[in-house]
């Protein structure tokens, strides 16, 4: 025992795991990794996409449509589409008009605070590709490299349905373990 | 209180300073200013004239011509005579002196004058940016030679 303790050095103790018989020590993310492989996180994924809750964040004319999806005339709650004041309690980030270099930094931390695991939506032309601020000094060019961007909805400003549409679509890439949100 | 009576008592009070005083109809009058001389008109307008509303404050640049117009639009709530005074400014060092102690409203107009165009102005009580975030600070965006417009970064998408 103290022959192999003189070879451990101070780095490899902690990963070192003591071993005890018949028992089988592992780590959380030991267990993700794992069940990622099997048909459980088949079941997971069925519970995450029917919970997609959204930040009510809204950053322009599009934020307008953002809002009148999450009232209750479009019904979003029958697909587990509910808007959330707080990004501690949000799923999705839905980045709904252009990005100015003075907005990035807040529109980060708003990502930073949201709990894992975590999917952004493009809403409309601006957010896409600068819209009618294309070219602007003061707006963001290529969101995409910026967030992990599952879904882009095109439209000036898209409508409701639009949206209910591009949450289905990001329903669909969930469930077929496409998403940027997880990693597989 | 008509345009004719208002620009011919500028004319007589100012008639050093300004220039190119003209009447351009029955509510509109302009004239050219000196710089150094903005508050001094502006007081007076104030209180002899009756002008007590400061519509906007902005500036435009002319490159070729080597100078920076600082434009001035005031109005009155007693009579329907609109006043622009424009003042000639250097373009590599423009500054004047602030007219927030004379119109309060002025201080956005400045902080937003100082930040586009680079405009300083002297005994402004808050002079920072408006709008624009920190670092495009020194930019002065709106001038002609401002080389970030239009800006070509994004990737072409199709």
């Amino acid at each position: 025992m103290d022959e192999l303790n003189d070879n451990v050095t101070v780095e490899d103790q902690e990963e070192y795991v003591e071993e005890i018989p018949g028992v089988i020590t592992t780590t959380s993310m030991a267990i993700n990794d794992f069940l990622k492989k099997t048909k459980a996180q088949d079941v997971i994924n069925w519970g995450r996409k029917n919970s997609l809750w959204f930040m009510t964040q809204p950053m322009g004319c599009c934020g307008v449509e953002m809002i009148a999806t999450g009232c209750a005339h479009y019904d979003t709650d029958r697909f587990g589409i509910i808007p959330r004041n707080s990004p501690r309690h949000a799923d999705v980030m839905i980045i709904s008009g252009y990005v100015t270099r003075k907005y990035l930094p807040a529109l980060q931390k708003l990502w930073g605070q949201m709990a894992a695991p975590k999917w952004v939506i493009c809403m409309g032309d601006c957010s896409i590709s600068g819209g009618p601020f294309y070219e602007s000094y003061s707006t963001v060019q290529n969101i995409d490299k910026m967030f992990p961007i599952d879904v882009f909805i095109p439209g000036c400003p898209p409508r409701p349905e639009a949206l209910l549409q591009g949450f289905l679509e990001l329903q669909k890439k969930i469930m077929a373990k496409k998403d940027h949100g997880t990693d597989y | 209180m008509d345009a004719k009576s208002i620009i011919d008592s500028l004319v007589n009070k100012f008639q050093d300073s300004l220039t190119d005083a003209k009447v351009d109809s029955d509510i509109r009058i302009s004239a050219y200013l000196e710089p150094e001389m903005i508050k001094d008109v502006c007081q007076y307008l104030k209180d002899e004239l009756a002008f007590d509303h400061l519509s906007s404050e902005t500036a435009i640049d002319y490159p070729k011509r080597n100078e920076i117009v600082v434009v001035y639009h005031i109005a009155s709530y007693n009579h329907p005579v609109l006043l622009t005074i424009k003042v000639k400014l250097p373009r590599d060092a423009p500054e004047i002196e602030s007219i927030v102690p004379v119109y309060w409203n002025a201080n956005w107009y400045e902080r937003e004058t100082y930040e586009l165009f680079g405009v300083k102005f002297n005994n402004h009580p808050d002079l920072r940016q408006l709008v624009l975030p920190e670092e495009l600070l020194g930019d002065w965006p709106l001038r002609k030679d401002y080389e970030g417009f239009p800006n070509r970064t994004a990737r072409n998408l199709v």
